[in-house]
């Protein structure tokens, strides 16, 4: 299907606007402060990845694959070299096109006691001593974890940044998830699956549907004339006229509930207004590359539950939900988002938080420097934990992060090729990729020296664009710095006026000089 | 935390903590809480002594099943489109714990594209409507529409002023520019939006106050807890006639809806969310097979025979199609399906011997001997089991070195380490005395790929006594009086929407339904009628 040309609503309420087949012209942005006229709005993004850099108890160079043990470098997502003109490792072949738009920040580390496991004795942005929930709060809002829950102690870094752009867009933020399921019989997500938290334990659900997400994202987006133009007016006025005949129903029905209901349907009354006045808003005008994605149609199907390992049992439809799809679907949405100006951050969660979902059918999606005989039979968590016999120890490890690593290619890529300014969309952004974990001591077990995944030590995050300085094409070693050091260093960049998030200060400067 | 927060993830393989080896005998009412509560102190009261009993209640929002469910009975939408379109329910194991049900902006964007979903395909269904309009305009008709429609998706008698707002459509749907569809179709669908989006239909909202409920508001646990859908007309016109507050009453309308068969998939629904085979990790054809197992058990025992419930986990039969008497290594049915005896040397029995249920709680494409213990002590005995302590690597499997290649010396390593031993003792046992059952239910007697390492198949429940395979299990377990009242408790949960509170309302409503279900030859039938006609279940309280 081909993308329609759309005009904003703006236009069917008869305010100034036309659409010109120029690039963003300076004159064309929204008039802000006298200091933000002179530069496109900057944009924020974080890919998320639930997993690991490395196989359990085996070296950077240590595999097995076809069955036969391996020693070989050049798969740990690390390379050797640091600078620039370092050699691409195999998770970063996707982003080969994209070498001087990126930097790959190594060495990044989160701290924890290793003398005790009390709550009270985890440091300042520091890990609970238990992974993986003991590692999430810090690596996503710079606050300590004090029990193995996954819930944020505070406000995560995208977050920090919609308050920035608060009402300047139709919305403050994108929050996506491609996995749909956790997966295990019998078991819940409990908090895996988000990683956008307004504040302490106040966790934002992310959005699993791409249809749905379209729908939201640009259901009101007409066509420029015609009868069709009337319709989808109407259609706005028709949803509004619904949400509006149930809001009126809110103060007869609490009035009747007790305290603790008031507060439960209370909220979704909160949720119907919001939704209300996000069809009523008119979102500026931005440039002619703003365009309506084709519709997805039907969200894949939700994959049943995962065997685990290496159970003949896995087939392509167990416990994979077309995750592969789901993203780039929801990468479309956030580039268009971002070109049409409705939202200025954005996170995708491609996979939750120590994810069961079954490798079998993205392992098509490999691109392996060693011819593999079969496809990789384990589920995500398991790859890790060398749950393919015959597959197993960093390359394997290294394929699944590549898989992710291609969704984020993906969004570079298309932000890159938005003409915007002088420049491109991602000379306007900053776009971070974050693995849930990296490979180093074990976090429950640091007295245990071999390399593990369940470790907050040796982790890295790539980080893409130009906004506010940001000098790509770089591999920064940084020996230790906290892994939201360099979510500020990204955070500033698109304007965040401090240099602390949560219990983590200062910025990691090297990512502009 | 709770053990039903936990996660499988390999977080519980082993279970090393300060645990003291004794588990105590499940508490009536408390056994959720943790370990250390004991049960021991007095409950606290929520009501006045002497008062009809109520226990808490929250509005519930429907799961996604109930959701389809009802919108299948409202709008005739078979499609299954709230699990389509809404996001998944947390599972505890039970998919409707009213603590997991916060709105959020992404749940009420996904409502509203189910909202429009739905409409889409129901405005052009005719059958939905009382009258047929002269012309798409057509008010007097559309008022029908709205009068028959509202109250039953609301599941209670609407007023003339409330209507009012609905009649506006119409003119909505008639506007010049509404060019979709028609204009009758048209206002139909967003009537039909309106309600989906109603929080009076999405939640069982009760009104507050420590009251009797309404006979609409009976009506509505009633459908929910028996159907997991909502009242039908000759429920409504129950309610109308005033026939569910009066105990004697509701109990014929009970017993009629015992036999409507949405209550036999209500049942098969609690089991597969209670051990854990809700979706299992076979293909369809197999996991088909399985289903039609154990739901054959379940209704010949439940309704069909309505012997006592503790059948389900003694039956020397089971309900098989060749593929499935092939695959268990079982005589073959002598057609396309029957019930066939196991042989004595078999060591299965009920309900325990399925596929099913020896495919959930499985891993590593393996069975877990410790997440089989866990499943026993935490769904079949309703003891709680502490979460292993930071210091230990939980998620993996034990290794294994060269010299331990068999699963039972791998695991030995449970056993030695006594930071591990003392809770391990409480489940791995379990599981070594399931072991020659895989996880499809197959038997064997070597782990696989392993001829040299033979599978004993002895097991023990520490503290209760040794057993080996399901047969064994059931036995001990029923012996032990360890099911019945665990799956009063385990009801009580899923009935409830929520896990039983320490009080003493919850506590005496768990005792008096116990005591119902021994005295009826634990007829489960018997038992979900004493909830039904309890006091409890006909009245609301928000106090904790």
């Amino acid at each position: 299907m081909k993308p329609v040309r759309l005009q904003r609503r703006s236009l069917l309420r008869g305010a100034a606007g036309v659409a010109v087949g120029l690039p963003l012209l300076e004159c064309m942005l929204p008039a802000r402060s006298a200091a933000q006229t002179q530069s496109a709005p900057k944009r924020y993004a974080i890919v998320f990845a639930g997993q690991a850099l490395g196989g359990d108890e085996y070296a950077k160079d240590e595999q097995r694959v076809n069955g036969e043990s391996l020693t070989q470098a050049g798969h740990h997502i690390v390379p050797m070299q640091e600078g620039e003109g370092y050699d691409l490792t195999t998770p970063l072949r996707p982003m080969a096109a994209l070498r001087q738009d990126f930097s790959l920040i190594s060495g990044l580390r989160i701290p924890y006691s290793t003398t005790s496991t009390e709550p009270t004795e985890v440091p300042p942005g520091g890990a609970f001593r238990d992974f993986h929930g003991g590692g999430a709060s810090p690596l996503l809002c710079g606050v300590r974890s004090t029990s193995s829950n996954f819930a944020a102690a505070g406000i995560s870094s995208d977050q920090a940044v919609a308050q920035l752009h608060a009402g300047e867009t139709a919305l403050s933020s994108l929050v996506l998830r491609a996995q749909p399921s956790f997966y295990l019989s019998g078991y819940s997500f409990s908090g895996r699956h988000r990683i956008s938290y307004r504040g302490k334990n106040d966790p934002i659900e992310a959005q699993d549907s791409p249809r749905t997400a379209y729908m939201s994202l640009f259901a009101g987006f007409t066509p420029s004339q015609g009868s069709e133009q009337a319709l989808l007016a109407w259609n706005l006025r028709a949803r509004r006229s619904v949400l509006d005949l149930i809001t009126q129903k809110r103060q007869r029905l609490m009035s009747v509930l007790g305290a603790a209901d008031r507060a439960r349907i209370g909220k979704h009354f909160d949720e119907i207004r919001a939704l209300e006045q996000r069809l009523a808003q008119v979102p500026e005008m931005s440039s002619d590359t703003c365009k309506v994605p084709k519709d997805p149609g039907a969200d894949p199907a939700v994959g049943g539950d995962n065997a685990g390992a290496t159970s003949s049992e896995i087939a392509t439809n167990t416990g994979y939900s077309g995750e592969h799809e789901r993203a780039r679907f929801m990468l479309d949405l956030v580039h268009m988002a971002f070109v049409c100006d409705l939202t200025r951050v954005a996170t995708l969660q491609i996979t939750a938080f120590q994810s069961h979902m079954n490798t079998h059918a993205i392992s098509q999606h490999f691109d392996s420097p060693i011819a593999l005989k079969r496809p990789l039979q384990a589920d995500l968590h398991e790859v890790g934990h060398n749950g393919d016999a015959e597959f197993r120890g960093q390359l394997p490890v290294s394929l699944c992060l590549q898989w992710h690593i291609s969704h984020y290619a993906y969004l570079l890529d298309k932000l890159k090729s938005t003409p915007e300014g002088a420049g491109n969309l991602l000379d306007n952004s900053a776009i971070v990729f974050m693995p849930e974990a990296g490979h180093g001591r074990h976090l429950n077990t640091p007295s245990d020296t071999a390399p593990r995944t369940h470790s907050v030590e040796e982790m890295i995050l790539l980080v893409a664009g130009r906004a506010g300085g940001l000098k790509p094409g770089r591999h920064i070693a940084t020996g230790g710095a906290h892994p939201v050091q360099c979510l500020l260093g990204c955070m500033q960049a698109v304007g965040y006026g401090q240099d602390q998030l949560g219990e983590v200060q200062g910025a990691l400067a090297a990512l502009r000089t | 935390m709770r053990v039903g927060q936990l996660t499988r993830g390999w977080l519980l393989i082993l279970l090393c903590s300060a645990c003291s080896g004794v588990i105590s005998q499940p508490q009536p009412g408390a056994a959720k809480l943790a370990a250390a509560d004991g049960g021991s102190a007095p409950l606290p009261a929520a009501r006045d002594a002497g008062a009809p009993r109520a226990v808490t209640s929250l509005s519930r929002r429907l799961s996604r099943a109930e959701l389809d469910h009802s919108l299948a009975d409202l709008f005739g939408d078979t499609t299954a489109p709230a699990t389509r379109l809404l996001p998944e329910d947390s599972y505890s194991p039970y998919d409707n714990d009213v603590d997991t049900q916060l709105a959020s902006s992404a749940f009420v964007d996904s409502l509203s594209a189910l909202a429009r979903d739905v409409a889409e395909r129901a405005a052009g269904n005719a059958d939905l409507l009382p009258c047929v309009p002269k012309n798409p305009k057509d008010a007097e008709c559309f008022r029908q529409v709205v009068t028959r429609l509202v109250p039953r998706a609301l599941r209670r008698p609407v007023t003339d002023a409330e209507l009012a707002p609905y009649l506006d459509l119409l003119e909505l749907a008639n506007a010049p520019e509404q060019t979709a569809r028609p204009g009758f179709e048209m206002a139909l669908s967003l009537l039909i939006q309106a309600l989906v989006l109603d929080p009076e239909f999405l939640y069982r909202v009760e009104a507050a106050g420590t009251r009797t409920l309404s006979d609409y508001e009976i009506a509505t646990r009633m459908a929910y807890l028996l159907w997991g859908t909502t009242p039908d007309q000759a429920l409504f016109a129950d309610a109308l006639a005033r026939r569910l507050v009066p105990v004697a009453e509701r109990k014929k309308v009970f017993e009629r809806m015992w036999q409507d068969p949405r209550t036999r998939q209500q049942i098969a629904r609690f089991h597969a969310l209670w051990l854990g085979y809700r979706a299992i990790p076979h293909d369809a054809a197999l996991a088909a097979s399985f289903a039609r197992e154990t739901s054959a058990l379940l209704e010949r025992v439940i309704f069909d025979d309505a012997t006592s419930y503790l059948d389900v986990f003694k039956a020397d039969e089971t309900y098989v199609d060749k593929t499935l008497a092939e695959h268990y290594g079982l005589p073959a049915p002598d057609k396309d399906a029957a019930w066939v005896r196991y042989p004595s040397e078999s060591k299965r029995a009920g309900i325990l011997s399925h596929g099913s249920v020896l495919s959930a709680f499985s891993k590593f494409s393996d069975t877990s001997p410790t997440q089989r213990g866990i499943f026993v002590r935490t769904r079949l005995m309703c003891q709680p089991i502490p979460p292993p302590p930071p210091t230990v690597a939980a998620d993996k499997p034990p290794a294994g070195t060269n010299a331990a290649v068999c699963k039972v010396d791998r695991y030995s390593q449970h056993r030695s380490d006594s930071a591990c031993a003392s809770c391990h003792a409480l489940t791995d046992a379990i599981g070594f005395g399931l072991e020659r059952f895989d996880n499809a239910g197959r038997y064997r007697t070597h782990d696989e790929g392993h001829n040299e390492c033979a599978i004993s198949g002895e097991g023990e429940i520490a503290g209760v006594g040794k057993f080996a395979g399901p047969q064994e299990l059931a036995e001990l377990l029923l012996d032990n009086d360890s099911i019945a009242p665990c799956v009063v408790e385990q009801l009580a949960q899923f009935a409830l929407g929520r896990a039983p509170l320490a009080n003493s309302d919850d506590a005496a409503l768990l005792a008096e339904l116990r005591e119902a279900f021994a005295k009826h030859d634990h007829s489960f039938a018997a038992l979900i009628e004493a909830f039904v006609l309890s006091d409890a279940f006909a009245r609301h309280t928000e106090q904790p």
